[in-house]
């Protein structure tokens, strides 16, 4: 490995640089003191800044009006997961207008890459990629959410409801 | 023979076959659902039209015969247009529900919809409601809103398995398959129907909800449930086997299997196999690696030796292992236990054979190539009188078609020495002697190898996947019992040397963390 150096005679100049340097630091001190509504900065962790409505954050699972999952486990958000974070398995149910459920719903939310794309592929409206994003954990287990945290966290007030209810659903035909 | 033109080529059949007879040996592809070739014809899915020079109409190429000099086309825009209003006639009723059928992914609806249809629907009218999750018998589960009313099904019970379970019920739209009140779709060949039901209205209990059929992979092999030997299409992936399914074969099972040999995915999961190789203790067992265990087994084989062999292996393995214990220990002392001398001529007039083992016939050729004709009385006698202080046995893959197990387990505990070759793993094992050794075997998925069915037909099958990395296959145990080491067979060309590129850091300047490339003076 080589190192190019400058050695020209106009490089030996490195104070003209310096003092412009500390007048761009002192011009946004001064600006931040005088107009701190102005300020780019935040003081995170008492202070959060608000995105936007159509944030992907982490996911939510949908539920039903009786409060059971909207999830049929046709497994089309975790063939189409890029990543391979979703994890389900299927179960009978024993309502036949059911008929399949799942009894074991996964996401390895440090795998995931927040494309969105199982949302994408829910057909069914089950899955939605929520607003929250600050989810610290302990340790690496903290970061599998199971249907317990995905469909029913204490943030989601007892469960996210679908827009597209069943009733609706089989008026236009879906 | 028949001259006659398909989609512009000229093709000669027998006399007496129809169209669909024509392009399934043309190897032309045309669309069709109630069609199958080991059933008769019904001409009920009117799918599978094609156009006859001469004929102002198309006709349906399954109930059609060929005659002389007729130009058949199925590749022209007036078939397309009409194959696709069939189509549309048969998802009138049909729920569409792909996302939650287990069918998706290998429905024949999807295929052709793929092929002909990309229509938007011009049905108003409501879909016909009809029942879900019609529990059929102790198999099989149907759905009759999928249903195309193909009656496969129905012409799979009447005329193969002759049971005449299914039928069809109520007229018109409303048309729906089902049993007769009261009876239930049970014979050993239900599952075919599932196999050759074209949409998701027939599903099998045992696979249903367990996998998607996108996640799985699929092998050819020879089903080793019974001595018919039918070829079989094994799916798998990484968490293990899920279903069986056959193959269509001319000489052995045409296209069926019974529902007994779909179980025999079963015994193939890691779950219920040997992992490892261990010797029984006082206190428990001791775990060794397979190799390293059969190693100190061949150490310790001495006196006379005896072998005890099922016929669940190869014709390969039984070659090795008898001329090993013939030639390496001298000893002509190997027997055959058989498993159900009872019943092993039963025979269910279609597949199904009493005798529940695939290569019995593979024993009794390599042991009268030896020269060995030894009862099992003798056995029994040998290890009465403590001839015998050696014993292996290759213990079967199948642990249900041997009812005998324990019985048996406790006569080979006289001998002195008992060592234990089985893919499979059996709370019988704590009942093997102090100092036996268990040895895990690969199973029939896991190597290649000959079966020799009841017919004398040699069927030869390759290797589909490894489930138990650690197991040896009877070959290798045979090898390394004669005293020898396995080798690895050297790749032909040594594939690092040649592929290093001129200017790649070497491993040993990677090891010192220089990443000294040659490429000239900067």
């Amino acid at each position: 490995m080589s190192v190019m150096q400058n050695n020209s005679r106009a490089s030996k100049w490195y104070l003209p640089g310096i003092l412009g340097g500390m007048g761009i630091t002192m011009a946004h001190l001064l600006k931040n003191l005088f107009n701190k509504k102005q300020m780019t900065t935040l003081n995170y962790p008492e202070e959060k800044y608000d995105y936007s409505s159509r944030f992907k954050g982490n996911h939510v699972l949908t539920v039903k009006k009786d409060g059971s999952l909207r999830c049929t486990a046709c497994m089309l958000c975790a063939t189409n997961c890029p990543a391979e974070c979703i994890k389900i398995i299927a179960s009978e149910h024993e309502d036949p207008a059911v008929e399949k459920y799942p009894i074991h719903y996964e996401i390895d939310i440090l795998r995931c890459v927040f494309c969105g794309f199982c949302e994408e592929a829910c057909p069914v409206d089950a899955i939605r990629m929520g607003p929250e994003w600050q989810t610290p954990g302990l340790n690496g287990s903290e970061f599998i959410y199971d249907i317990k945290q995905l469909a029913y966290r204490s943030a989601l007030k007892g469960g996210v409801p679908s827009h597209v209810d069943d009733e609706e659903r089989h008026k236009a035909g879906i | 023979m028949l001259k006659c033109t398909i989609n512009g080529k000229e093709v000669e059949v027998k006399e007496g076959s129809t169209i669909m007879q024509a392009y399934y040996q043309m190897d032309e592809s045309i669309a069709h659902y109630c069609y199958h070739p080991g059933l008769s014809v019904a001409g009920v899915c009117r799918l599978c039209i094609v156009e006859i020079e001469g004929n102002p109409r198309p006709q349906i190429a399954c109930n059609t015969m060929v005659t002389e000099g007729m130009k058949i086309n199925n590749a022209s825009e007036k078939i397309k247009d009409g194959v696709k209003w069939v189509l549309d006639f048969h998802l009138i009723n049909h729920p569409l529900d792909c996302p939650i059928c287990d069918q998706a992914g290998e429905c024949g609806l999807q295929e052709q919809y793929m092929d002909f249809g990309k229509y938007n629907p011009e049905m108003a009218e409501p879909k016909v409601k009809k029942h879900k999750v019609v529990d059929l018998g102790p198999t099989v589960v149907l759905d009759s809103e999928r249903c195309i009313l193909c009656a496969r099904c129905v012409r799979f019970t009447d005329e193969i398995s002759k049971t005449n379970e299914l039928g069809l019920f109520n007229r018109g739209d409303r048309t729906e398959i089902g049993t007769v009140e009261g009876k239930s779709l049970d014979n050993n060949y239900t599952l075919n129907t599932v196999d050759i039901c074209p949409v998701g209205a027939l599903t099998s209990k045992d696979f249903r909800f367990r996998q998607r059929v996108w996640y799985l992979k699929d092998g050819n092999t020879v089903c080793n449930g019974c001595s018919t030997g039918c070829s079989v299409k094994v799916y798998f992936n990484k968490e293990g086997f899920f279903r069986v399914k056959p193959l269509f074969n001319e000489k052995v099972n045409g296209h069926w299997m019974c529902d007994v040999g779909r179980d025999i995915y079963k015994f193939v999961n890691k779950e219920v196999r040997l992992t490892k190789a261990q010797r029984k203790t006082a206190g428990g067992w001791t775990d060794y690696s397979a190799g390293s265990a059969v190693k100190e087994i061949s150490k310790s084989m001495t006196g006379t030796s005896a072998l005890v062999l099922t016929g669940q292996y190869t014709v390969e393995e039984y070659e090795s292992i008898v001329s090993t214990f013939v030639q390496s220990y001298g000893s002509k002392n190997i027997f055959h236990w058989i498993n159900n001398p009872n019943n092993v001529d039963d025979f269910d007039g279609l597949l199904f054979r009493g005798d529940r083992n695939p290569n019995t016939k593979g024993v009794l050729k390599v042991l009268a190539k030896h020269g060995i004709q030894n009862q099992w009385s003798d056995l029994v006698s040998k290890l009465g009188s403590g001839e015998i202080k050696n014993l292996v046995v290759a213990a079967p893959e199948n642990l249900a078609v041997y009812p005998d197990l324990s019985e048996k387990i406790s006569l080979f505990n006289k001998a002195a020495n008992l060592v234990w070759f089985s893919t499979a793993n059996s709370s019988e094992y704590t009942n093997l002697k102090e100092g036996a050794w268990v040895v895990p075997m690969k199973s029939f998925v896991e190597k290649e190898g000959t079966f020799i069915n009841f017919q004398g037909l040699e069927q030869k099958f390759k290797k589909v996947t490894t489930v138990v990395s650690e197991a040896l296959t009877l070959t290798e145990a045979a090898i390394l019992l004669s005293g020898k080491e396995l080798t690895l067979q050297k790749p032909l060309v040594n594939l690092i040397e040649t592929q290093r590129r001129d200017d790649q850091v070497l491993l040993e300047n990677r090891k010192k963390n220089e990443f000294v490339f040659k490429r000239g003076n900067l």
